[in-house]
């Protein structure tokens, strides 16, 4: 049996995963992210999609990731064009 | 042999403890007396030394580094030469004292000194980012950042660098320590290259894990010296880019048959 499952599917590769928490790790430590900023930060996102006539319809996600000590704030805003704008 | 070379204070740090950094000290320093450099180690980790082991030098100390900041001994009194390499020298620190016993303006009077009478000062820095640390750093010309390719590892060195930068600290290399190839291959392990991409500075040198540092840390003798060891290798070269030479990196693959028969069988 042992033999059997030699054959079978792998296990997934962690070190894309570690690369992706390193990424996130790095990025809250370098720009000593406030959380509470960081939700301030994303209602004002919601208040600029009202102003630009988009209706947010769903989850908002903000995601700080690292790259070569340069932090990126990666904004997810799943939006639709207001019917009356 | 004296060259004629102006003096290099290099903190090897990291902060995170046990990842290699008084192993790179001892094979690193020994490396370039080696290369006919006078070559002075600082163990700074005062209450928890350990380069004398390292050294094999532990039955020789009489003084230490706390005697000399507060004038008990000279620096000459406290410095211990190694058996075989009499260029290298090695400045323990005290066992029974506290770090708090030492401030950085005592550190910055002795590396000041100890350039007059060598070229390469390497100061073993204690694991943490507290006074042990800034009194490590307070000198140092370069530093040197020993990282294992592992997510905690990583993220203390980040935040070590940063402290570096704060202190003006003019060049700051990587190296990155107890690399496994084959654990790389089958995606376990984060990368040389993507360690390096997350903390963005030079990469000084790759040392593959092994297995005799460990019987190299039991015998005193740091694994340099060791003929068949690749983290021996690795240390040489470390030694002779961080006098200036260009060397290639160790190439660590090994793909031998059998491990490509588990890769096959998933079982690797």
């Amino acid at each position: 049996m042992t033999f059997l499952n030699m054959f079978g599917s792998k296990e997934e590769p962690t070190a894309t995963k570690a690369d992706d928490r390193l990424s996130l790790v790095l990025s809250y430590q370098r720009s000593d992210i406030d959380e509470r900023k960081l939700k301030f930060f994303q209602a004002r996102l919601i208040e600029l999609c009202d102003e630009f006539d988009f209706d947010v319809v769903g989850q908002v996600t903000i995601i700080p990731q690292s790259k070569e000590r340069t932090t990126i704030i990666n904004a997810s805003i799943p939006v639709r064009k207001k019917e009356n704008g | 042999m004296t060259l004629n070379h102006r003096s290099v204070a290099i903190t090897i740090t990291s902060g995170k403890g046990g990842v290699g950094k008084s192993t790179t000290v001892a094979s690193a320093g020994l490396g370039l007396a080696q290369l006919g450099y006078r070559v002075c180690l600082v163990d700074t980790d005062i209450g928890l030394r350990k380069l004398d082991l390292m050294l094999g030098l532990e039955n020789r100390i009489v003084y230490d580094l706390v005697d000399v900041v507060e004038g008990q001994c000279k620096i000459r009194q406290a410095l211990v030469r190694h058996k075989e390499y009499p260029e290298l020298a090695l400045l323990p620190a005290a066992q029974t004292r506290y770090k708090e016993e030492v401030v950085p303006q005592q550190m910055e009077q002795l590396i000041h000194e100890l350039r007059k009478e060598f070229d390469y000062i390497l100061i073993d820095s204690p694991a943490g980012i507290e006074g042990g640390f800034r009194n490590a750093i307070v000198a140092a010309d370069r530093a040197i950042i020993v990282v294992n390719p592992e997510i905690p590892s990583v993220r203390d060195s980040d935040r070590v660098i940063g402290l570096l930068e704060s202190a003006n600290i003019g060049q700051i290399d990587l190296v990155i320590n107890r690399v496994q190839s084959d654990m790389i291959k089958d995606g376990d392990m984060l990368s040389v290259e993507r360690v390096q991409n997350h903390l963005a500075i030079n990469l000084l040198g790759i040392v593959p894990e092994d297995k005799r540092i460990i019987r190299s840390s039991n015998t005193g003798e740091p694994v340099i010296l060791d003929d068949k060891s690749m983290a021996g290798k690795a240390y040489a070269n470390i030694a002779r880019r961080l006098s200036g030479h260009d060397v290639p990196f160790l190439e660590l693959e090994s793909d031998t048959l059998i491990s490509k028969i588990k890769r096959l069988f998933h079982i690797a």
